[in-house]
């Protein structure tokens, strides 16, 4: 059963989730200054109170852009570890979900995202452009919203 | 001084073989015995500039492992590409990182990827490869596979290794900011109470081997995707970059509709990085309101991107031999209209913000680099620009439609954070006359050169001028239709060093600005540890963390 505290970060999760923006190393700068240009301005996601934080462990979504390299692996996972439940994980790019023209054989490379750390949602495109991007939280919203109600 | 190209051909000539690979482009071929002596020639008696320095497995062709260093001459508006073949038995060359420092990065490139030994280099320490990286592998050599590494590492465990390394050599950080994110650049500050007193630098993290599956995997007109996904912010003039490269090796005669609309894309890419870099300066000074005035001006930029291409970034545009899409009279029209209308809100926006006291008293007279300095590490682009030195390949190597525009280029000799801001300043609105003067000169005709093909074994250099300075792309083809060998040089890896002379003896609290001020790649990710002489207490903090006083 949900307490009365429960209830109230549940809501406070729904309408202001916090999220950690995580470049994981094997990508072109192109998706985070899309996710950055979501926060400018024109589209201005901090009216809907999404923020970004400055540490994971006060995130309640982890953005990943870019797929993963040896450099970036161990921490990655050290991260998404950090994140306190319950978490959403958006993947953004093509990199970060398929590896793109870069492969995922290649040598300073370890995989796509989702070898590593469990993704609920992708946000396809090179780059997706930052309304695919806001589309892409407010899908992970759901997830938690869902998540939340299940426990 | 010598001055005029025959002068200097002839004093090539005594050195070794010249050969023209294309238009004022030489390769001159010499033994190792005399690398150091027409080097030094190069860049300091001639006024030149050493560009980059390409290691290059050629044992399949001839035998031998080649370096070619590479200098630009401004003033005679020359390239001249020094190869010296390698002994593949002892792997020794003469370093020429005593003359000039610039190369240092270099050669430890073709270090770590080759396994040629530069003697007398002062530090040949791996660079991009991490320090436990099996000895004897080289990943860029011919007779290394992909598939075969990958398996050969896998064994080895490398990625896990690295992680327990660092985490003996930093002191895990204290409070709750996360250190162990994405570091395309690590600095190490090592402070006395507030003042900086030494830096270095780890970076490279960032590190895809776009070479290796370049040379390895992609077909010549696959790579420009490739080459536009080295950087997202400024991909598309390592896409021109690299197809100048090819069509300069095929000698492919590129339409002139093709070459203005190469220039009409590269010109908004630089308005929208420029906006981008005062955007992140502005925030990393705390001043937020700046950060999201610009960004919502460079979104005008953005959306005349998407309208002109398709694609907000990376745009896809080019292929060996021209343009894919057209542009027509309607867009000509409404990107005008933008244009209009970003100059005048800028010049409204930026005239005010650079005249402010909180962002000058922060700028000026921090991060200073002195044109000596500029000299001996070879920096390029506004970072060069604002220590005195007139370098732009628009105007001493005219690529694309450039030679046949207006336009000047900024020089300021303060050399601090500030005339760095005005250059990049000055080179918007430039930027935005340019525009306007392609978009209503564009000529009608074809858009790719008919005929494309490629020969094999050409050399072919190909040169921009990206938002952050020159950027250099050596190609060599190679048979069934592929790139033998690829070396893109984006200008950061030639500006970055400079940063280690500039916060020498500044306050810890300009770090951000002034790492930011040569404009690589994003900083507000980048990470400094900061290390306290006295206590030798290690910290690791992001840059933002450091902007808002942490």
């Amino acid at each position: 059963m949900c307490g009365l505290l429960c209830k109230l970060a549940a809501w406070a999760r729904k309408k202001s989730p916090w999220i950690f923006h995580l470049p994981a190393g094997g990508l072109c700068n192109g998706c985070d200054i899309e996710i950055v240009a979501a926060l400018t301005p024109r589209y201005d996601v901090e009216r809907f109170g999404i923020l970004l934080a400055p540490s994971p462990k006060h995130a309640d979504i982890l953005v990943v852009a870019g797929q993963v390299t040896k450099h970036t692996k161990e921490r990655l996972l050290r991260v998404y570890q950090q994140v306190p439940e319950p978490k959403a994980v958006v993947a953004v790019g093509s990199c970060a979900i398929s590896g793109n023209v870069f492969g995922t054989e290649n040598y300073p490379l370890a995989g796509t995202v989702d070898q590593f750390i469990p993704v609920d949602v992708y946000v396809p495109g090179c780059p997706p452009k930052p309304e695919a991007i806001i589309l892409g939280i407010v899908e992970a919203i759901k997830k938690l919203e869902g998540e939340t109600r299940k426990s | 001084m010598l001055t005029s190209i025959t002068e200097i051909l002839n004093l090539l000539k005594k050195y070794g073989k010249v050969e023209k690979i294309h238009k004022d482009t030489y390769v001159v071929e010499i033994s190792p015995g005399k690398v150091r002596e027409l080097c030094e020639i190069l860049h300091w008696k001639l006024n030149g500039h050493f560009s980059v320095t390409v290691g290059s497995d050629e044992r399949p062709v001839n035998g031998y492992f080649g370096v070619y260093h590479v200098f630009l001459l401004d003033k005679q508006k020359l390239s001249v590409i020094v190869h010296v073949k390698v002994n593949p038995v002892t792997l020794k060359i003469p370093s020429i990182t005593p003359i000039i420092p610039g190369a240092n990065w270099h050669e430890r490139e073709a270090h770590d990827f080759f396994g040629i030994f530069f003697e007398e280099h002062p530090n040949l320490e791996r660079l991009i490869l991490p320090y436990d990286w099996p000895e004897g592998i080289h990943p860029l050599r011919k007779d290394v596979n992909v598939r075969e590494l990958r398996y050969k590492l896998l064994k080895k465990e490398t990625g896990l290794v690295v992680e327990k390394k660092a985490e003996e050599e930093y002191i895990v950080p204290i409070g709750p900011y996360h250190p162990a994110l994405h570091e395309p650049e690590y600095f190490e500050l090592y402070v006395e109470g507030e003042k900086i007193v030494d830096a270095r630098y780890k970076g490279f993290h960032v590190h895809r081997g776009i070479e290796k599956v370049a040379e390895e995997r992609l077909t010549i007109n696959q790579v420009p995707f490739i080459a536009e996904r080295i950087c997202g912010i400024c991909g598309y003039t390592h896409n021109v970059a690299y197809c100048q490269a090819v069509e300069n090796a095929a000698r492919i005669d590129v339409p002139l509709r093709a070459k203005y609309i190469r220039s009409i894309l590269l010109e908004i890419e630089r308005v929208h990085s420029h906006l981008l870099w005062f955007g992140v300066l502005f925030h990393l000074l705390g001043f937020d309101t700046g950060f999201m005035m610009t960004w919502l001006v460079r979104e005008k930029i953005m959306d005349l991107a998407e309208i002109l291409t398709g694609n907000r970034k990376n745009y896809g545009m080019n292929l060996v031999g021209g343009v894919r899409r057209d542009i027509n009279e309607e867009k000509i029209k409404l990107s005008l209209e933008t244009l209009d209308y970003v100059e005048y809100k800028l010049r409204k926006i930026l005239d005010k913000m650079l005249k402010l006291k909180e962002i000058t008293s922060r700028t000026k007279e921090i991060g200073l680099l002195s044109r000596e300095e500029a000299r001996k590490l070879s920096v390029v682009g506004p970072v060069a620009r604002a220590s005195g030195i007139s370098t732009d390949v628009r105007r001493y190597h005219p690529y694309a439609a450039y030679s046949e525009l207006e336009f000047k280029v900024p020089v300021y000799d303060a050399g601090d954070v500030y005339s760095r801001a005005l250059v990049r300043y000055d080179e918007i609105f430039e930027s935005i006359s340019m525009l306007k003067q392609l978009l209503k000169n564009i000529p009608k005709g074809d858009l790719t050169a008919e005929n494309v093909k490629v020969p094999e074994y050409r050399k072919g250099l190909g040169l921009t001028e990206a938002p952050r300075g020159e950027n250099v792309h050596l190609v060599i083809t190679g048979r069934e239709n592929k790139v033998y060998r690829w070396r893109p040089r984006a200008p950061s890896y030639n500006n970055v060093p400079s940063t280690l002379v500039m916060l020498k003896g500044e306050k810890l609290a300009d770090a951000p600005a002034i790492i930011a001020s040569i404009d690589p790649c994003f900083s507000c990710t980048d990470h400094v540890v900061v290390i306290d002489v006295r206590t030798n207490v290690k910290q690791v903090l992001r840059l933002k963390e450091i902007a808002r006083g942490k």
